[in-house]
């Protein structure tokens, strides 16, 4: 690295900013996409409604969920604090509901509005209800006004956004290694499919199905990441042992993996283990933070490191470079790109460990196509694909911008075949991105 | 440095139009159907659509492409999204289970739509698919009525994996067992064996058939591709003229062989009907009713005359 002239390396500087103005810029265009209406809540709702019902008994309905309920509540205690009476709150689906209003109604309750939020306030329940009941015929129905904030930037969703992408960004970790290596590693999507087999077919028939307790379904996962280090192991010994170009590899592992996968399930997806299994996948216990995205901050803080400060991670750029003269240097070459295939093998496994835990599920069916957005995501975070140059935090940006893309088109509600489109020109761009930024390094040299 | 840049730039504002200011709805629906390059989902989800659009609903379609990983994170999606009704076609009826129980944690209400979700502890509010059961019994009244008087000896071509197949099978066998009962052209079922719902299978498990049962009158195949794979075999033996064939579906290929006397008869789906009544279900839903856990849409059986007549063959 330190020999590329200054130009260059201030250019690279740039570009590697430029990746993360994009992301931004990303952030940007989707958040105005998703600009639309968002409901106020609790206390605030409540304030803009009261000075409409001012001496009216109302009655709040909402759905029945922990949300809903809190937003009742605040409603509730507000609308008693300015002066607007509450007769009642129902909380349910909108079947139920339609009882429960009735009976109060039956009971001799008695309102003169409805005071709803705004999912339900697009059941008609309350027009039936008028049908059925005299008192209540013509009620009028009050939802809060909505507001105007980009969906794309509420807290829940962003967190969705690192929740979709934490699978990925952990497997991208390895793949970055691997194409600084100048390798490449197609199986990884089909190593997902392995393990998560593996790990959920043995949790069913060793550590108990249903009944199976912590340690057992740890050492499960452990085996069926292990297994896809095997894997790892035995491509990267195909690649330096022979000489086999490591797409050919590969490519060929992929296919057997993905096979075995469908083997060790019976082409079955096994859905017979714990309940608890989740915790990885979808519970959440720092700071509401789902677990997997802990996992995936700390991978890339723990291969930053390696990468930037470790001989191992000089090496391995080392050898991306130039692998002639990183063997005259006494470098162990291929040990190197050996470790390297292992941790790819290894992250594809522990992605794979995740899915079904986010799944409940192990199903031969997952990971297919991972690969590609895999590699997309590297090379859209700014690795060469010729290998030497590259970095983690790069492939993060890369996954994340991935990440918000696919969210972003969800959200408007754009087709799958639109997204298709759309992801395959960005990592079109990407690529021819990687390219303009070699052209002028290929000079220098 | 940033010129570079432009190309992406310049796509991503091409996002922008896509999200132009709409007419407000009265809420919006998410659908995920298993792919929609069948055209049986296509149709499902497109009926559904314009059902929506005419209550004032917006409709947001994606699917899943038999990627039950995709699906899940489409409907994560939809939950953020904040939409008032799921529509699902679910790729996997085990593993889509915890994401619909994330939708029944936050009160969306979650319809199924031809397959079911098996996990019962993910709440559906109504499943609507098409009545294989009833299906089924309409198949061995074609067998009946083909067969007239002489009846014979039958072989069925069943998927036992997919519980829609097996609802068909039961169906018909009951009718039959009905009929046999009256003594009169006594129909026997000599064979049972997988078609797998696929033409080579379907090929193979006739051409078996035809080896083993001498005297074959008749093929029940539970579907369109396996009737057809069928009909190929006792082409190729040259038993076409002996045996009848009843299918299963209405897919376009079906009713054509149909249309040529191929296939005897089908009792064709309605994937429109499937469609239009899973609105219908919302819609009921949000008046406050009480809906069944399933909502079966009838077939219906699908003969010569009717293919001479239908616009849609040539």
């Amino acid at each position: 690295m330190a020999r590329l002239s200054q130009p260059t390396w201030l250019a690279a500087l740039l570009s590697e900013n430029g990746m993360l103005l994009a992301l931004l810029l990303l952030i940007g265009v989707v958040s105005a996409a998703t600009y639309g209406e968002q409901q106020p809540t609790g206390d605030a709702a409540a304030r803009q409604l009261a000075p409409k019902l001012k001496d009216s008994r109302v009655l709040i309905v909402v759905r029945d969920n922990a949300r809903d309920a809190l937003h009742a509540e605040q409603m509730e205690r507000t609308f008693a604090e300015l002066g607007v009476s509450v007769a009642g709150v129902v909380k349910a689906q909108p079947p139920a509901a339609r009882d429960a209003i009735a009976q109060l109604a039956k009971d001799g309750l008695s309102f003169d509005a409805y005071v709803v939020n705004r999912p339900a306030s697009a059941w008609t329940i309350y027009a039936r209800l008028g049908e059925e009941q005299a008192s209540l015929r013509d009620l009028p129905v009050h939802a809060p006004e909505s507001y105007y904030w980009p969906s794309f930037l509420r807290a829940d969703n962003l967190i969705n956004v690192a929740n979709q992408v934490a699978i990925i960004a952990i497997m991208a970790i390895g793949m970055t290694m691997v194409i600084i290596v100048g390798g490449i590693d197609l199986s990884v999507g089909s190593l997902i499919a392995l393990a998560a087999v593996i790990t959920t077919r043995l949790i069913r028939d060793v550590a108990g199905a249903e009944e199976a307790d912590t340690l057992g379904m740890i050492f499960c996962s452990i085996a069926g990441i292990g297994v896809c280090g095997l894997v790892g192991l035995f491509s990267g010994a195909m690649v330096t042992g022979f000489g086999m170009p490591a797409f050919i590899v590969t490519l060929g592992v992929m296919l057997a993996a993905s096979g075995a996968a469908y083997l060790f399930a019976d082409g079955q997806s096994i859905h017979q283990i714990p309940e608890t299994f989740i915790w990885l996948g979808r519970e959440a216990d720092l700071f509401r933070i789902p677990n997997a995205v802990v996992l995936m901050v700390v991978l890339y803080l723990l291969a930053h490191v390696l990468m930037s400060r470790t001989v191992l991670g000089r090496y391995i750029y080392a050898v991306g470079g130039n692998i002639k003269a990183a063997w005259y240097s006494g470098i162990p070459v291929r040990r190197v790109i050996l470790s390297v295939y292992v941790m790819s093998g290894l992250l594809a496994g522990l992605g794979g460990v995740i899915m079904a835990s986010q799944l409940k599920s192990g199903s031969p069916t997952y990971g297919q196509m991972y690969e590609l957005f895999v590699i997309a995501a590297v090379v859209v975070g700014g690795t060469s694909l010729s290998g030497g140059r590259g970095k983690v935090f790069g492939t993060l940006i890369g996954v994340l911008i991935i990440g918000v893309i696919q969210n972003g088109m969800n959200l408007v509600g754009l087709t799958s075949y639109t997204q298709k489109v759309v992801l395959g020109g960005v990592i079109l761009v990407a690529v021819l991105i990687d390219c303009l930024r070699r052209k002028p390094n290929a000079i220098n040299a | 440095m940033r010129r570079r840049y432009l190309p992406l730039l310049a796509l991503l504002l091409l996002l922008l139009p896509a999200c132009g200011q709409r007419a407000k709805p009265r809420g919006v629906i998410g659908v995920s159907v298993l792919t929609l390059t069948n055209p049986f989902f296509k149709v499902i989800a497109d009926k559904f659509t314009e059902e929506a659009k005419k209550n004032g609903f917006e409709v947001i379609v994606v699917s899943g492409e038999f990627d039950v990983a995709k699906q899940q994170n489409q409907v994560k999606d939809f939950i953020v999204k904040g939409v008032d009704a799921i529509v699902l076609c679910p790729c996997d009826s085990q593993a889509i289970a915890p994401v619909i129980q994330e939708a029944n944690h936050e009160g969306i209400p979650v319809f199924t739509a031809d397959t079911a979700c098996m996990d019962k502890r993910a709440k559906v509010v109504c499943h609507i698919a098409t009545d294989n059961y009833g299906g089924g019994k309409q198949a061995a009244m074609a067998m009946i009525e083909a067969l007239g008087p002489a009846g014979g000896k039958i072989a069925i071509l069943d998927y036992a994996q997919a519980e829609s197949c097996i609802f068909r099978v039961q169906g018909f066998e009951e009718v039959i067992a009905v009929h046999n009962k009256e003594g009169k052209g006594r129909i026997t079922i000599a064979r049972k064996l997988p078609g797998d719902g696929q033409k080579d299978k379907g090929y193979k498990a006739a051409e078996d058939a035809l080896q083993a049962v001498p005297d074959l009158v008749g093929i029940f195949a539970i579907n369109d591709p396996s009737a057809l794979g069928a009909r190929a075999a006792l082409e190729k033996a040259g038993r076409q003229d002996q045996v009848v064939i009843i299918g299963f579906d209405g897919q376009p290929d079906g009713k054509q062989a149909i249309k040529e006397g191929k296939i005897y008869a089908d009792p064709i789906q309605f994937p429109d009907k499937i469609g239009v009544n899973t609105m219908r279900a919302i819609l009921r839903y949000f008046d406050g009713e009480h809906l069944p856990p399933t909502d079966p849409i009838a077939t219906d059986l699908y003969r010569r005359a009717d293919a001479l007549k239908d616009p849609e063959l040539r």
